[in-house]
């Protein structure tokens, strides 16, 4: 049995409703235990020493992208970091580019919800009178895989949080947004062109304002490759366009 | 509204596409962008190959030089050929500058805050792009400058000439910046080219980053050493014929005074 | 004070919220969701496996219909289920999957051709036929008789709901999200709103709406261990129990997943077990075939649950430091299988065991997963004693899992029940029931009750929120988990009951504007205790085993006293313990009478109706010739009370000339 760590949490805190707070961080310690998670830890520290922490998580394992905060400078998702992985110190930030609602917790939500409807990013069916007793229209297995892979992106905000273009310009859609269009324009039941798509991305504030910076790309918790997509877009979006 | 007997995958009643089209320019832009940085990256390397003639001998360096005036094909020189090429980069560089200059910071405050963030993530992309902007902002005022010299005296290049401006005239300190500034600039910038628009992805698009990454480190290595080894050559050049301030080189096959 | 209006309310926006919202949307009215989180963090994106509906695509599906599909339904819920409303599900799931399909849900399809699949422990060649190719792909699940489970890889769940998030969105269905309804407002029995919190503020908000509809999840929270998120914490059941009137129906019927990662409790998916894994004990002996040589790891989840928790009680599970557990192999399904259609498993495996699933075991344990009771319900979906009161999803007991829900059924029954109870609540609106007039004093009152309520909190008594929290858990795991005695039970209704009293008591430090956490979780376990003592009270009173309830002192399966529907209501709010009622199940008009599931115990008591039930639909069965759907009509008609446009036949490869 190896011996028990003690870890120093140095976690933000303000409550920007409250104007006697004053952002800072505070110091916690937490005695470390096997396989102990951030969601652990911080579940230990509001139950047995600080009850007001505020911080979001829901599913705990991974899934629905609600822990998204920055450990040790770089975005990721405290429910299924490893304390063990990280050094003694450990500094948690909120999400930057999102609102803030008090300490580790963000608005994520609002975000997504204003950028998926300006991206218009939902299936528009090529078939709306598409009759659901008949048999389902056919797809190819293999493409069927292919948009679930950038299907399967949970919104956590961890790209827009890591890319630096974002922290610059409030209007940049993100490696989200861009993944979003990525994957309806591969999906042959939506009916939009490249041409509609270009309405909705393709300006600075869109595909041609991201800088390649490809910190999203590799803070990506489900391993999205952003990093090709987003490429594959731009071509795409330079054709439409030019 | 009253429910129909078969069930349809009925369109939203939400949203509809925007009327108003969008314009051209972005993409034409974002084009124009990599086209211009990637012909001056790619002249880039060509140019320190020919300023780094000089490493060969300085009769090497006079025949490029004379090349680019067109004394091998009509018998003499016409320095204002190489004006011409100046100006061509000049103006794509122009160009290049002025597109770039719509994606730096647009405020301190935006400055700020990709220092800030730039400085916590340490993600070298992201580090790289911040010094790209630096390197260009650097190069916009050297690169001016160099270019300007480069098409109002287009006659003075050369081994003597070129050495006397780095020495004598104390452009070396100008150089040495000037170096480092294009080089980081220019291969994160064709290294950034690949990546921007998946040139090389093939089948393992990650291994691609790592290996184009090796590949600019390599090379931006390669043409310090080249610059650095160069400059130097000029330098003492430069000392030497300091005395001769102003004299034109002439190769020793021409009848000249050249060593 | 801060009132919105709207016509529709729908507290929940995991998939059966946000399919009841859009339904009603696309009937022209204003449908408003509120969440505690944004909507597509709700719990529903957790759902790895699949969801059921007969389309009988592939060749261990050929012959699958709704008629299959309600049999296994009815079995797996060990005859609990309300048989028409299964019978609206199994004809409904179809026309969901693809109407899914229509809104971009990118399902596995069938691929032609040859296939290696691992059943039994055994590699076998699958061969799909040409015509299959392309149309939606299904995988075997536990109690079923076919392979139903249509599935998009392993990250089912999230691919739903992000395609009906996605959809609300574009029907601009405004979503409200960190706001948490605490109570519902009533005005004599006709339920007309909610007062809120707004989580991020905390400020209280009145939201008056002609229908209000409860779509909030489960309540695994209540126990220690626990698939679920943190947020299933059954306020759905507890809004419904505060106002006095509405019944939670069946609430002792908890369900208990078998593969929970342990300690954490993080759910791998039942794929595993379907695609071919093992479970093993310490000796590493495979040991399910002892106990059900028929179904073996593939049994209902019940049956494998409480086999697993008789294993560790023998002895035989592997110690660890946080006690014995054991283990889950799918070590011989292989990398390339693992990699493609496992993948969420091998994350969490990696991410939280930091083990690599493909060359080590899993451990496991069973774990707390699903609530199969639930804010009761007529088939439309409403509240028979609350009008305008509405529930679906989890959070309901509309009644299709009876005490056992089959893997698979319930993200089905989110968006089935979201695409029936959506027409009627629009129905109910657009109806002369719709009307509504509230008076201010009312809305002002009940968020006045509220308020006061939290004030008391705040600088209160000397409790502690969490300990009683913590102490409640543990309470509901030892002692109300998947073995279950009298004895047990009457302890934990007496350590419940003095939990309740001393969550009476419990004073909050923090104030201040803002979020609040510690208030949030002082409000939430007050409630959580009563929905507690429903689960444990119901639990204690039904002497019988039928499902997922299991009691050691009363093994079987009793139909003659227990074939009921426990309904439990919380009129006096002094009171510690629920009011229970009960309300029969009728044999008479039963489909498919009470018989034997096919697995488990074969030793039930008979209900004096059964026999004569039995016969009757026999005699209908083998007298005269008829198609299925007209013998169907003539022994349970259930069409008329679907919405119209729901009430169609589902086309199937195998109805086509192959
Ligand atoms: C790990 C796991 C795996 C599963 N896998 C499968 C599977 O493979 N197949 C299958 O069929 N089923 C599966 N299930 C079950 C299934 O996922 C759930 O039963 C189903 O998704 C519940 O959906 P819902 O819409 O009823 O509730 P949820 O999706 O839980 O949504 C509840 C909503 O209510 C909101 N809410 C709660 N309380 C309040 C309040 N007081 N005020 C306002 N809003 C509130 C929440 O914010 C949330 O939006 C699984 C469950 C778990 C835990
Ligand atoms: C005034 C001088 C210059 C300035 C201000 C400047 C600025 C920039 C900036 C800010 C970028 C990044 C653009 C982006 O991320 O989208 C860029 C890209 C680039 N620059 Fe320059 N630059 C200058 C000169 C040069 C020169 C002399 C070269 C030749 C070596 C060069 C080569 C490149 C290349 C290859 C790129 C990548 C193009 C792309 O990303 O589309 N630049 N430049
Ligand atoms: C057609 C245009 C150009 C011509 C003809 C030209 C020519 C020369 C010549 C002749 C020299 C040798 C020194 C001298 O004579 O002063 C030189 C050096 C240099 N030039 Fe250019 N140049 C051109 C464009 C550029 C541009 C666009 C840049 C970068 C922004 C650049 C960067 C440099 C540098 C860094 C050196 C120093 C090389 C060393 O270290 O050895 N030049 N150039
Ligand atoms: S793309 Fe990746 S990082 Fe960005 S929101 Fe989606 S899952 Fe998160
Ligand atoms: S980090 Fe940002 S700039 Fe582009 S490549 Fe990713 S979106
Ligand atoms: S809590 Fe869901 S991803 Fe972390």
């Amino acid at each position: 049995m190896s011996d028990t760590r003690q870890i120093n949490l140095h976690v933000f805190r303000h409550n920007p409703l409250d104007p006697a707070s004053v952002p800072h961080l505070q110091t916690y310690q937490v005695e470390e235990a096997p396989g102990m998670t951030l969601f652990l830890a911080l579940s230990e520290l509001r139950e047995r020493q600080d009850p007001s922490l505020a911080f979001d998580f829901v599913c705990r394992a991974g899934i629905c992208g609600s822990c998204g905060m920055i450990v040790n400078g770089r975005p990721r998702l405290a429910c299924r970091t490893l304390t063990q992985e990280l050094p003694g110190d450990i500094t948690l930030l909120p999400l930057p580019a999102f609102g803030l609602i008090a300490d580790l917790s963000v608005d994520t939500g609002t975000w997504m919800r204003a950028m998926t409807e300006r991206l218009q990013a939902w299936l528009h069916p090529a078939d709306p009178t598409l009759d659901l007793s008949r048999i389902e229209q056919r797809m190819e297995p293999q493409l069927a895989d292919e948009i679930y892979e950038l299907d399967r992106c949970i919104e956590c905000g961890c790209c827009v949080a890591a890319c630096g273009t974002a922290q610059m310009r409030k209007d940049f859609v993100g490696a989200v947004g861009m993944n979003k269009i990525a994957r309806f324009g591969l999906d042959p039941r939506d009916a939009r062109s490249d041409a509609d798509f270009y309405e909705l991305i393709g300006g600075d504030e869109g595909v041609f304002g991201c800088m390649t910076l490809l910190a999203c790309h590799d803070v990506c918790p489900k391993e999205l490759p952003l990093q090709t997509q987003i490429a594959y877009l731009r071509r795409r979006m330079a054709r439409a366009g030019a | 509204m009253s429910s129909s007997t078969t069930l349809t995958a009925a369109a939203p009643p939400g949203p509809t596409n925007p009327t108003l089209r969008r314009p051209h320019w972005p993409a034409r832009l974002d084009l124009l962008q990599s086209a211009s940085g990637l012909v001056l990256g790619l002249f880039m390397w060509g140019h320190m190959l020919f300023v780094s003639s000089i490493l060969i001998s300085q009769d090497a360096m006079w025949t490029i030089s004379r090349f680019f005036e067109g004394y091998f094909v009509l018998g003499h020189s016409v320095p204002w050929l190489v004006s011409v090429i100046v100006g061509c980069i000049f103006m794509l560089f122009a160009t290049h500058a002025a597109l770039a200059l719509r994606k730096f910071p647009a405020s301190y405050a935006a400055h700020r805050s990709f220092r800030d963030h730039m400085q916590a993530m340490r993600h070298e992309d992201t580090t790289l792009w911040y010094w790209q902007v630096v390197t260009g902002f650097m190069l916009f005022f050297l690169a001016s400058l160099h270019l300007g010299t480069m098409l109002l005296r287009p006659d003075r290049i050369g081994p003597y000439e070129s050495a006397d401006r780095v020495w004598s005239d104390c452009m070396w300190p100008l150089y040495l910046l000037m170096l480092f500034a294009v080089e980081i600039h220019g291969g994160v910038g064709l290294y950034r080219l690949a990546l921007k628009w998946g040139w090389l992805a093939g089948a393992n698009p990650a291994r691609t980053r790592r290996r184009l990454r090796l590949a600019k480190w390599t090379l931006t290595a390669f043409f310090l050493v080249l610059g650095l080894a160069s400059l130097a050559a000029y330098m003492r050049i430069g000392i030497q014929h300091a005395p001769h301030y102003g004299e034109h080189y002439v190769p020793a096959s021409l009848g000249g005074g050249a060593q | 004070m801060k009132i919105v209006y709207t016509d529709v309310l729908v507290i929940g926006g995991g998939l059966a919220g946000l399919r009841v919202a859009i339904g009603a949307r696309r009937r022209g009215l204003d449908a408003l969701v509120l969440s505690l989180v944004p909507p597509k963090r709700s719990h529903s994106a957790a759902a790895q496996g699949g969801m059921q509906a007969s389309l009988a695509n592939t060749v261990k599906g050929e012959g699958d219909n709704e008629d299959v599909h309600f049999g296994d339904t009815v079995r797996g819920s060990d005859w609990g289920a309300d048989q028409a409303v299964v019978r609206m599900f199994v004809n409904t799931a179809p026309k969901a999957v693809r109407e899914l399909a229509a809104w971009g849900v990118p399902w596995s399809r069938v691929r032609r051709g040859d296939r290696e699949v691992i059943i039994n422990g055994q590699r076998i060649t699958l061969t799909e036929s040409e015509q299959a190719h392309g149309l939606l792909a299904q995988r075997d699940f536990g109690g079923t008789r076919k392979w139903r489970t249509c599935y998009v890889s392993d990250g089912t769940g999230h691919a739903m709901l992000y395609a009906v998030g996605d959809q609300a969105i574009a029907h601009g269905v405004p979503v409200h999200e960190r706001k948490e309804a605490l109570a519902l407002i009533r005005d004599g029995d006709r339920c007309c709103g909610a007062v809120v919190r707004d989580l991020a503020s905390g400020e209280l908000i009145a939201y008056v709406s002609r229908a209000t509809v409860v779509a909030t999840g489960g309540a695994g929270r209540l126990y220690r261990v626990t698939t679920n998120a943190v947020i299933c914490e059954g306020m759905g059941a507890a809004l419904a129990l505060d106002t006095g009137v509405v019944a939670l129906g069946n609430m002792e019927a908890i369900q208990f997943h078998p593969t929970g990662i342990f300690p954490a409790g993080i759910l791998v998916t039942e794929g595993c077990r379907g695609d071919g894994g093992l479970l093993r004990d310490a000796a590493g002996h495979r040991f399910m075939p002892d106990y059900e040589p028929e179904k073996k790891e593939l049994a209902s989840r019940d049956v494998v649950s409480r086999r697993m928790a008789e294993h560790i009680r023998k002895g035989h599970g592997a110690a660890s430091r946080f006690g014995p557990h054991l283990w889950l192999d799918i070590t011989q399904l292989g990398r390339t299988h693992i990699d493609r259609n496992l993948r969420e498993v091998k994350e969490i495996c990696r991410y939280f065991l930091g083990v690599d699933p493909a060359e080590a075991w899993i451990p496991v344990h069973p774990a707390q997963h699903y609530t199969m009771g639930g804010i009761r319900t007529d088939a439309s979906g409403q509240c028979p004693t609350l009008r305008g009161l509405f529930s679906a999803g989890e959070a309901a007991c509309w009644d299709l899992h009876g005490f056992n829900r089959l893997g698979g059924n319930s993200v089905a029954e989110t968006v089935v029940a979201g695409m029936i109870v959506g027409e009627f609540v629009a129905d109910f609106c657009q109806g002369p029931d719709g009307e509504i007039n509230v008076p201010t004093g009312l809305v002002r009152d009940a968020v006045a009750a509220q308020q006061a309520a939290l004030d008391a909190l705040i600088g209160g008594g000397d409790e502690s929120a969490d300990a009683i929290r913590i102490a409640m858990q543990q309470v509901m795991t030892d002692r109300v988990g998947i073995f279950r005695d009298g004895r047990e039970l009457a302890v934990a209704v007496d350590e419940l009951e003095a939990l309740l009293l001393r969550s009476r008591r419990i004073g909050v430090r923090s104030e201040g504007p803002g979020p609040n956490p510690e208030l949030v979780t002082a409000y939430r376990v007050q409630r959580m205790l009563k929905v507690a003592l429903c689960i444990a009270c119901g639990a204690l009173a039904r002497q019988e085993s039928r499902g997922a309830h299991y009691r050691e002192d009363f093994p079987r399966r009793d139909d003659a006293a227990w074939l009921q529907r426990t309904l439990a209501t919380w009129p006096d709010p002094t009171a510690t313990r629920p009011t229970l009622a009960y309300e029969p199940l009728q044999v008479s008009t039963m489909e498919l009478p009470p018989g034997w599931r096919g697995y488990g115990e074969r030793n039930h008591i008979e209900h004096p109706d059964t026999p004569a039930r039995a016969a009757t639909v026999e005699a209908t069965q083998t007298a005269e010739q008829l198609s299925r759907h007209a013998l169907q009509e003539r022994l349970m008609p259930y069409r008329h009370l679907l919405p119209p446009s729901l009430r169609g036949d589902n086309d199937r490869l195998g109805d086509l000339p192959r």
